[in-house]
């Protein structure tokens, strides 16, 4: 559906995108990662066209445009930067934007009301926006953003602002979406609810492409995939762990548990013999790596380090 | 979904119409206008039944004058020329007498109150007459020698461009000029309302990536530039109402708006049409960049609309400068200055064709250069863009 092809972006002394290039296929979900400033969200403006690449294209698939322009009606945009028109009643404001994305008032109409029904809204239809708690705008714009059944939508955050419940409510909805045919490209920092719906994930870090794939992928980037719980009786040698070439070592500081993580490459055998010259190992236990893992792993360290700088 | 760019405009317009426009609140308003117009009215006509009563002089002293000068009309007079002064005195302490005039000689009188009072204008009108009556039988002169004498001169106007014209064609131009400032001030108002609004809430991400800025600011310079004129009509209707009451109580309006020229009448409407849709797009691009309009330096654009209207009232000084006819075609300035030109001398044909041709190629220019500044300046939070930025974005072809 989209292809970025080296893509660069540069806001003053600031490069927010460096020579990123990745593609999004047709009814795939597909979730971009990292730290704040990683151009996640620049990006995803870029593919809105609402800011244009200094260098590198994004090539459209047939199907997004018309006359070899892209037809913003089909796509859906849900915006980190959330707003929403706040002295309309909600019904009249929701069938307004579809209206934008060129859907017809009475689809429109019957639209708004078959999402207000799924979010249990529809008695508030003709309230003010300004009348609903933040968790229910939240709602409205998210049904604002896919209300015209678009064939690729862009979520910013999706499930910031919302509770457990409502996270869950919304990851449903987004893979509803992709069954119903909806090609979707979203970013988040809810590890557990990305890692359950994403396809693929693409690590952003610096504007610039850290690692991609499956979460399989992923895995592999990290090793073998597994991850060990260790606990140790008696004394423990904890600087070896901390500075060891051959496993990345973290202490849990409620239960005292380590979680260690062999490096890429290193096979299992070489990690249990550092943590046996470590200390007595009373319990071992292994896992597999999750989103989390990979994440705090990749992002952690580095973004320490370039904060104290 | 096929999209009809003109379909969305008009969505767009009546949104904004819609957001802004209140039948409910514009007829409130109006009965609340009524109501205190009704209170002040009863208020005011008791305040005055009060003040204007017939007031009562006292002449203690007729000097040269004849007593048969001094009928009783708008003033009441006693002559009191036989009663002591302190007798007088006492009518006047109790109430009973507004004033003691006393004449001295045929150019000198005084007059004694309590206090100013606005029906002196009318003894001294009064004094006049009397005194001009007196003078005439002194030298002897007839009244109709008087008359002929101070008779003014009937200058008669022959102008070598065109002809006067009426006093109901002065009326519509300088009415044309308020409801079109009207409109514009209303446009002004809403615009910043709607942009820094649409800014601070955070929506315009949500509607630009759905339509471009360039759909979004038609609609808005179209939606807003409606709810001015409804509201010029509003008020115009309530005019003609007025109008309609005055031609029952028989005044004779309609054969002031017989006078009106209809060629200037649509020629004004016109100009006032398309001088409003110019400035509206000129002030939706200004509304763009400001990002707090309590802080803004570019809140002072509010104030460019008024400059053309200046310069209208020196049009009253001579309307034929070359500096004037160039001003009455100048796009930014002809809204106001032609109008009063054409009710002040004669304008060739050409001059309000290329004026309305001139307005509406800059609005349609304003409106393509304020769809470029709002583009870029929707999505500038927390700062504005300084006036190079403004001129580069400008000149910049998106």
């Amino acid at each position: 559906m989209i292809t970025f092809s080296h893509v660069t972006k540069q806001f003053s002394r600031v490069r927010a995108v460096d020579d990123l290039s990745f593609s999004v296929e047709k009814g795939e979900i597909v979730a971009f990662l990292g730290p704040n400033g990683a151009g996640k969200t620049t990006s995803l403006r870029m593919i809105l066209q609402l800011i244009q690449p200094d260098k590198g294209y994004i090539h459209y698939a047939e199907s997004l445009q018309t006359s070899g322009k892209l037809e913003k009606s089909k796509i859906g945009y849900l915006p980190e930067e959330r707003g929403i028109y706040q002295e309309t009643p909600i019904l009249k404001t929701l069938i307004y934007l579809a209206s934008l994305r060129g859907m017809p008032k009475d689809q429109a109409h019957t639209s708004a009301v078959d999402w207000l029904v799924r979010f249990g809204l529809k008695d508030r239809a003709n309230d003010k926006v300004s009348s609903l708690s933040k968790g229910n705008q939240q709602k409205i714009q998210f049904i604002a953003s896919v209300i015209h059944k678009p064939d690729f939508a862009i979520l910013d955050e999706p499930f910031s602002g919302f509770d457990p419940i409502n996270q869950e409510i919304i990851s449903n909805l987004i893979r509803t979406l992709r069954d119903e045919g909806t090609t979707i490209l979203f970013s988040a920092h809810q590890m557990q609810l990305v890692e359950r719906i994403a396809d693929r994930i693409i690590l952003l870090s610096g504007g610039k492409e850290l690692m991609s794939g499956t979460m399989q992928d992923l895995r592999k980037h990290m090793g073998d995939g597994q991850k060990l719980e260790v606990s140790f009786s008696g004394d423990v040698l904890s600087e070896q762990l901390y500075t060891s070439e051959i496993l990345i070592a973290e202490q849990d500081s409620v239960t005292g548990m380590w979680q260690i993580t062999p490096r890429p490459g290193i096979a299992l055998n070489e990690a249990l013999h550092v943590l046996t010259s470590a200390g007595n190992i009373e319990t071992l236990r292994t896992t597999e790596v999750n989103l989390h893992d990979i994440f705090i792993q990749s992002f952690g360290v580095k973004q320490g380090e370039e904060n104290e700088a | 979904m096929k999209r009809n760019i003109f379909e969305i405009t008009k969505n767009v317009a009546i949104w904004e119409f819609n957001r802004f426009f209140k039948w409910m609140d514009l007829i409130k308003g109006m009965l609340f206008f009524g109501f205190f117009a009704v209170v002040g009215g009863v208020i005011g006509t008791w305040a005055g039944s009060q003040a204007v009563k017939t007031p009562t002089v006292a002449i203690s002293d007729f000097g040269p004058f004849s007593p048969e000068g001094f009928t009783d009309g708008a003033i009441r007079f006693h002559d009191m020329t036989t009663i002591s002064a302190d007798s007088i005195d006492s009518l006047f302490q109790a109430g009973d007498l507004d004033g003691i005039l006393t004449i001295n000689n045929a150019n000198e009188a005084s007059i004694r109150l309590s206090s100013d009072r606005a029906w002196l204008l009318m003894l001294e009108q009064q004094l006049n007459e009397i005194r001009t009556e007196y003078k005439l039988s002194e030298f002897s002169l007839d009244l109709e020698v008087y008359e002929t004498i101070t008779a003014p001169v009937a200058l008669q106007r022959v102008f070598e461009k065109g002809s006067e014209s009426s006093v109901a064609d002065k009326i519509v131009a300088g009415v044309a000029i308020l409801l079109l400032l009207m409109a514009v001030f209303m446009g002004f108002a809403y615009q910043f309302t709607a942009i820094t609004a649409e800014k601070q809430q955070r929506m315009t991400e949500q509607v630009l990536s759905a339509i471009t800025p360039q759909t979004w600011i038609d609609g808005k310079i179209l939606g807003i530039t409606g709810i001015g004129l409804v509201y010029v009509l509003f008020y115009g209707a309530i005019g003609v109402f007025f109008l309609l009451g005055l031609a029952y109580f028989g005044v004779p309006v309609q054969e002031t708006l017989a006078l009106i020229n209809p060629v200037l009448l649509v020629t004004f409407i016109l100009m006032a049409l398309v001088g409003t849709l110019m400035w509206n797009a000129f002030l939706a691009g200004v509304a763009a960049t400001i990002d707090d309009p309590n802080t803004s330096a570019k809140t002072g654009f509010m104030m460019l609309p008024m400059f053309p209207i200046s310069l209208s009232f020196i049009t009253l000084l001579n309307p034929d400068t070359i500096a004037m006819q160039i001003l009455g075609i100048f796009p930014l300035t002809s809204y106001a200055v032609l109008p009063a030109r054409m009710v002040l001398t004669h304008v060739a044909w050409w001059e309000p064709v290329a004026a309305i041709i001139l307005l509406t190629a800059t609005a349609w220019l304003l409106r393509i250069i304020a769809g470029r500044i709002f583009a870029a300046g929707m999505m500038m939070y927390g700062k504005e863009p300084d006036w190079m930025d403004m001129f580069r974005l400008m000149v910049k072809r998106s």
